[in-house]
Parts: structure tokens; C-alpha cells; sequence
């Protein structure tokens, strides 16, 4: 379970890069279900996510995290200790 | 402008730029931007939108196709047609040849497509340029090996650059440098570079990197809508040395560049010495006796602005607001154009309170960083700075130091001879031709004739026995004048006719042309016997404040006609007065 102030941060930071309000973005939002979430802005977002997390997602996940809910599993999976 | 590498993550420069959009929508500057990049830099666009939305200039931001650039370019008319006021380039070698990288690599292929790319966009638009250099590889790939043949990528690549440099140096100021080379030794590889997304997306360059290319071209937008200051307004204690002068004395004052703080007032006047050099015009305004700052400027060993490189000052009691005004009004420039600087924050929000348009600088708590303070935000901007730029200080102290006689005496006739004017008058020689063509070319309203002549003419006239053509050069206590005057005089037995008789409008309101006839005409008289000289008015649309120059001068009018008229003295009719007002040098 992510924590909530994490999960906060996130949206604000998802809908912030793709200029969508909060409340029309939720775990299951993916690159198939937003039209604004195209391929330039997935690169921004995975750039964003990454400069305010501290965090850095590997080659390989990096294409393959196409939605909210496997972007923040994987900032969560990092986050742990 | 006062944009600087300042964001500090994408989030929030998206999000301050989306807050933005709808205010920027109504900005009345606007720069359209190409880009022609062959790698991902779409980042940039709202990076530069951050920049220059600060500015109330709103960027319409294009990106050309990727990968295929240099071919779309050469090919396309699109370039052409979309008339970007800035074209920025985005290159990269490897997409610019590909075998870059391969063993015995040679730089030439890369340099001629450049070549031609260049030559292209100079040629066919109007656009400014925004060139840059190439980063050089990190990781030499024969080790430590040095390639005695030189063929080895860093050695190439800095070829490259070196081309580059030289392009955008023959074509300034359409071509600017972005010195990507410089980013990168700003920032460190770990912070500029991004080589995962060199790999993943074609994105070689991190947020740090682009913002600071932003940055740059958000100053080259900046200086094509003229949001460029031209004058600084400089406070003096605590600002251009340590301490007070009043107080601490010369002695005590910091400035010496072997101590500390000293060395940071000292690297301070040296950037405001460079801004002198590139034309911005400098100012005092302080809170001091005059004696003690002129003391500092004249005398301090380590006091590297000197008066010359002073346009105006007030250094006086009275408040700053006030004493910038007229500085504004002394210099004939507007308030939107001046930065003030000043150590103490109550002048700081003062001034920033009263005349708002002014950009205030406070000096900075952290001492080293003032030397920076003037540079960092390409405030003071230009994209080249012309001979004229240079000499623009002192032709501003020159005519401010003439204003302030002129006020400081009652009658006029005092206030010409307090000029100390002096003129040198002789017959011309062969190298003051083109001077004297000029202005008979060029001088509209202290013409009497109004005859234009070529160089090719006024060598004829002059090897015309019939003819003497004089000069004057002046100068005044201020400075020279230079060559201002001219007279061409036709003679025939013992008749003078003046054919020609002009002065430079900068020469007028000294009796300058009073001494001129005066003299020539006296010594021609002399020569050659004269008795009766002949003179006339031809009116043009601009030289009606000589009309009545030849009555003034004794004539007597002899004919009126249409457009003119005809005047004659005899020898001795003259009024002969200039030589009060004028001291006539022998040369």
C-alpha cells in the first residue's frame, strides 16, 4: 500500500505534467486511457517523477511503466529502505 | 532581462508556465522560434517560455522534424516561408554522419554539411542564428593514448568547434553562440548530461542543460524586442569599494585586489568597466561629498572606473529618486532603461517605490558573488557592439559637460567664450577630400548653397587655380569638433564670389562661421587684391536659419529672385566679430 502523502505527491506531479485536473486522474489512468499521455510526455513525466522523488527507474522499466498504478509501485518499491 | 538558469524542477516550471498562459496570451512582444534540432529537446520549449514570460514576450515556439534536418532544411521552403525572427540549431554529429565514431573519423564531412547549412539559413532568411558548438566526447576512446596523427574524436571534435567559432564570427551579429561547451564545464557532466536518455529517447540533455540553453536564447529574444537596459546608476560606498569614504578616507576604503572583501568591489568595477567598453552608459548617483568620490575615481590606486568611463553623476545630498530622474533627463533616455545598483536596501526599495520602471539591484549579502551580479543576467545585452558603442561614453560627458557650463553662465556671449573654442582654418588638403565631399553631401541646414559635390569634383576645384576651398577643424575645452567647415570660393580679377559656405550642425552656436568668412575672406582678400566679394542664399527646405546669414554678415542684397537671393560687400564692409568668440590657430 503506498503511503498517502506519496500517492498525493504523484498526482499532483502526474497532473501537473499533463495538464489534467486531479480528479480525472486515478491509479488505473494509463497511456492508453489519457490522450494527453503521449510518448513525449511520458519521457517528462518519468524525468519529473524522478527529480522530485529522488529516484531513478532502470532501462528497462522506464517504457514499460505505462500507467499510474505501475509508476507509483515502482517510486514505492524504491522509496522503501 | 533578468532571466537566469533558475528553475527547479520540470514540475514546477510546467506548472508556473501553465499559471502563465492565459496573461501571456495578451503580451504585445512576440518571437517566433524555429527549432531545427535532430535530437528530443521539446523541454526547451517550456523551459524558454519561463524565461520570457518573466519579459512579457511570448515565444510561438516551432520544432522541425526530427532526425532528417540538415536535407529538410536545404530542401524545404518552409524555413523560408514560417519567417522566424530566431532559428535555433539542435545538431548532432552522429546524426550528421554516420560513421562519426568509426576509426580514422575525420570531421570534414560534418564541416562541409555544416558549411552549407549555415550558408543556407545566412542567405535565405532573416532570421537570427542561434548556432552552438559540440559537446566533446567524455570517455577518449584510445585511453590514454595521444593521437600523434590527431585523429583521434576529442582532437576532431574540437576542430569542429573551431569552425563553428569562425562561422558565427563572420556573420555577428545574425549568428550567435550557444556555447554548449561552457554549459557543460558550468554544470558537470553528472548534472548536464543524461545518457540513459541519450539511449531511450534521443534526449542527450538533462533539465539544468536545457535551462541554461534557454536561458541564452531567452536573452537573444530579449535583445530583438529591445528589453535591453543601456544605463547603469551605480551607488559608490559599499558598491564600488568597501566602507565609506567620507568616513573611512582613502586609506581606508577596501579595494585593494590583493585582500578581501577589496578583490570583490575591485572584480565588481571591472565588469562595469567592460560594460563601458560595450557602450552602456555609466552613472553615479551617491550620498557623498563630490570631492571625496572624485578623489577615489582620480586617485585610487586600485580604482578601476575612472571619470572617462563616467557618462553623468550626481553625487550630492539629495534623494536618489530624484537625482535618477534627472540623470534620465540629462542623458535623454528612458527610465526603462537603467539598472540601478545600491547596497543599501532602504535606497534599494526606495528608488524601486518611486520609479518603478527601474530595474534595482541590491548588492548581493554574499560578497563574492557581486562581481557576477552585472553578468549573470544578460541585463545589458547586445549582439555586437559597433566603434560607435565604444566612444558612446564620452560623447554623452562631452555634451553633458557642455549643458552644464551653458547653465552655469548668465549671457550667452559669456557662456561661447567659456567654450575656449579654437579653430584651425587652411586651404584643403588632399587628405580632407572625402571629409570635405561629405559634408557638402550631407549638410542640410548650415548650407548656404546647398551644392552637393563628389570626391571627384572637389579634386577638380582644388586643382582649379581660380578656386580656394578652406576647411575648419575646432575643438573646445570639452574635446574635438573635428572638420566642420567649409568654404569654396571662386576668383575672378579682383572678385570674390563665394560658391559654397556650410557648417556641421554640431559647430553651431559659437560663432564658428563668423571667424571662418572672417578670416578666409580677409587673407583671400589680401592675396589676391579683392575688392568687392559676391554672395548667395539658395533656399532650401531646410537651411532657412541662414536666410539673412549674409546680412548678418555686412551684405548688401543685391537681387532678389525666386528661391534666393544675391548679396555683395565691398572688402572692408565686412562685420567682422567671430574672432571674439573663436581663437584662430595657425597650423
Amino acid at each position: 500500500m503506498t503511503p498517502a502523502n506519496t500517492e498525493d505527491k504523484f498526482f499532483a506531479i502526474v497532473s501537473s505534467l499533463l495538464n489534467l485536473p486531479c480528479d480525472q486522474l486515478n491509479r488505473e489512468s494509463s497511456r492508453e486511457t489519457t490522450e494527453q499521455w503521449d510518448s513525449l510526455k511520458h519521457m517528462y513525466l518519468v524525468m519529473a517523477l524522478e527529480e522530485e522523488f529522488g529516484i531513478e527507474f532502470d532501462d528497462s522499466e522506464v517504457s514499460d511503466l505505462c500507467s499510474a498504478g505501475a509508476l507509483l509501485d515502482s517510486i514505492d518499491g524504491k522509496l522503501k529502505p | 532581462m533578468s532571466a537566469q538558469a533558475s528553475a527547479d524542477s520540470y514540475t514546477s516550471v510546467f506548472a508556473e508556465v501553465a499559471a502563465m498562459e492565459k496573461e501571456a496570451a495578451g503580451f504585445k512582444d512576440e518571437v517566433k522560434v524555429l527549432v531545427l534540432r535532430q535530437i528530443t529537446i521539446e523541454g526547451i520549449e517550456t523551459l524558454i517560455k519561463h524565461h520570457l514570460y518573466s519579459q512579457q514576450i511570448r515565444p510561438i515556439i516551432e520544432f522541425g522534424g526530427y532526425g532528417t534536418m540538415v536535407q529538410d532544411v536545404l530542401a524545404a521552403e518552409s524555413v523560408v516561408s514560417s519567417d522566424p525572427d530566431l532559428i535555433v540549431l539542435a545538431l548532432s554529429i552522429d546524426a550528421l554522419d554516420q560513421n562519426y565514431g568509426s576509426p580514422g573519423w575525420t570531421k570534414d564531412a560534418v564541416r562541409s554539411e555544416l558549411g552549407s547549412l549555415f550558408e543556407f539559413l545566412a542567405s535565405n532568411t532573416r532570421a537570427t542564428i542561434a548556432v552552438h558548438n559540440f559537446i566533446l566526447p567524455l570517455w577518449p576512446e584510445q585511453g590514454l593514448v595521444t593521437d600523434i596523427a590527431g585523429l583521434d574524436l576529442a582532437t576532431q571534435v574540437a576542430g569542429l568547434n573551431k569552425f563553428v567559432l569562425e562561422a558565427v564570427r563572420a556573420h555577428v551579429p545574425r549568428f550567435v553562440l550557444m556555447d554548449w561547451d561552457r554549459y557543460l564545464r558550468q554544470l558537470g557532466a553528472d548534472a548536464a548530461l543524461d545518457e540513459r536518455g541519450r539511449y531511450l529517447w534521443g534526449a542527450p540533455f538533462r533539465r539544468p542543460f536545457l535551462d541554461l540553453w534557454a536561458c541564452q536564447l531567452s536573452r537573444v529574444a530579449c535583445v530583438l524586442r529591445a528589453k535591453t537596459k543601456k544605463v547603469l546608476v551605480l551607488d559608490c560606498d559599499n558598491t564600488l569599494w568597501g566602507g565609506v569614504i567620507g568616513e573611512d578616507g582613502m586609506e581606508g576604503i577596501q579595494l585593494d585586489a590583493n585582500q578581501y572583501p577589496g578583490r570583490a568591489y575591485f572584480d565588481f568595477q571591472t565588469t562595469v568597466v567592460h560594460l563601458a567598453q560595450r557602450g552602456v552608459l555609466i552613472t553615479l548617483c551617491s550620498k557623498n561629498n563630490e570631492a571625496d568620490v572624485s578623489e577615489v575615481l582620480d586617485q585610487h590606486p586600485w580604482c578601476r572606473i575612472k571619470r572617462d568611463h563616467l557618462s553623468a553623476w550626481r553625487v550630492n545630498w539629495n534623494d536618489k529618486a530624484s537625482n535618477i530622474t534627472e540623470l534620465a533627463a540629462e542623458l535623454n533616455l528612458g527610465l526603462e532603461s537603467f539598472v540601478f545598483v545600491d547596497d543599501n536596501p532602504a535606497e534599494c526599495a526606495l528608488v524601486a517605490e518611486m520609479l518603478p520602471q527601474i530595474t534595482v539591484l541590491q548588492v548581493p549579502q554574499k560578497l563574492h558573488e557581486l562581481p557576477r551580479l552585472l553578468l549573470r543576467d544578460g541585463l545589458f545585452d547586445t549582439l555586437s557592439v559597433t566603434q560607435e558603442d565604444r566612444e558612446r561614453a564620452s560623447r554623452y560627458q562631452v555634451e553633458s559637460q557642455r549643458k552644464q557650463t551653458r547653465a552655469a553662465y548668465g549671457s550667452i556671449n559669456d557662456y561661447i567664450r567659456s567654450m575656449q573654442t579654437v579653430a584651425v582654418i587652411h586651404r584643403v588638403s588632399p587628405g580632407e577630400v572625402p571629409r570635405v565631399a561629405q559634408l557638402t553631401q550631407k549638410t542640410n541646414q548650415f548650407n548656404l548653397t546647398t551644392r552637393r559635390y563628389s570626391e571627384r569634383d572637389i579634386e577638380l576645384l582644388l586643382a582649379d587655380h581660380n578656386v580656394a576651398i578652406y576647411s575648419l577643424a575646432a575643438r573646445d575645452r570639452f574635446g574635438a569638433l573635428g572638420l566642420v567647415g567649409v568654404l569654396i570660393v571662386r576668383i575672378t580679377d579682383k572678385l570674390g564670389e563665394v560658391d559654397s559656405f556650410l557648417m556641421s550642425c554640431r559647430a553651431l552656436g559659437r560663432r564658428l562661421e563668423n571667424a571662418m568668412i572672417e578670416h578666409c575672406l580677409a587673407s583671400l582678400g589680401v592675396a589676391h587684391e579683392i575688392e568687392r566679394w559676391t554672395a548667395e542664399y539658395v533656399e532650401t527646405a531646410k537651411n532657412g536659419q541662414v536666410a539673412d546669414f549674409w546680412a548678418r554678415m555686412g551684405f548688401v542684397e543685391i537681387e532678389a529672385k525666386d528661391g534666393g537671393k544675391r548679396y555683395s560687400c565691398t572688402a572692408d564692409g565686412l562685420i567682422c566679430d567671430g574672432s571674439t568668440f573663436v581663437k584662430i590657430e595657425k597650423d
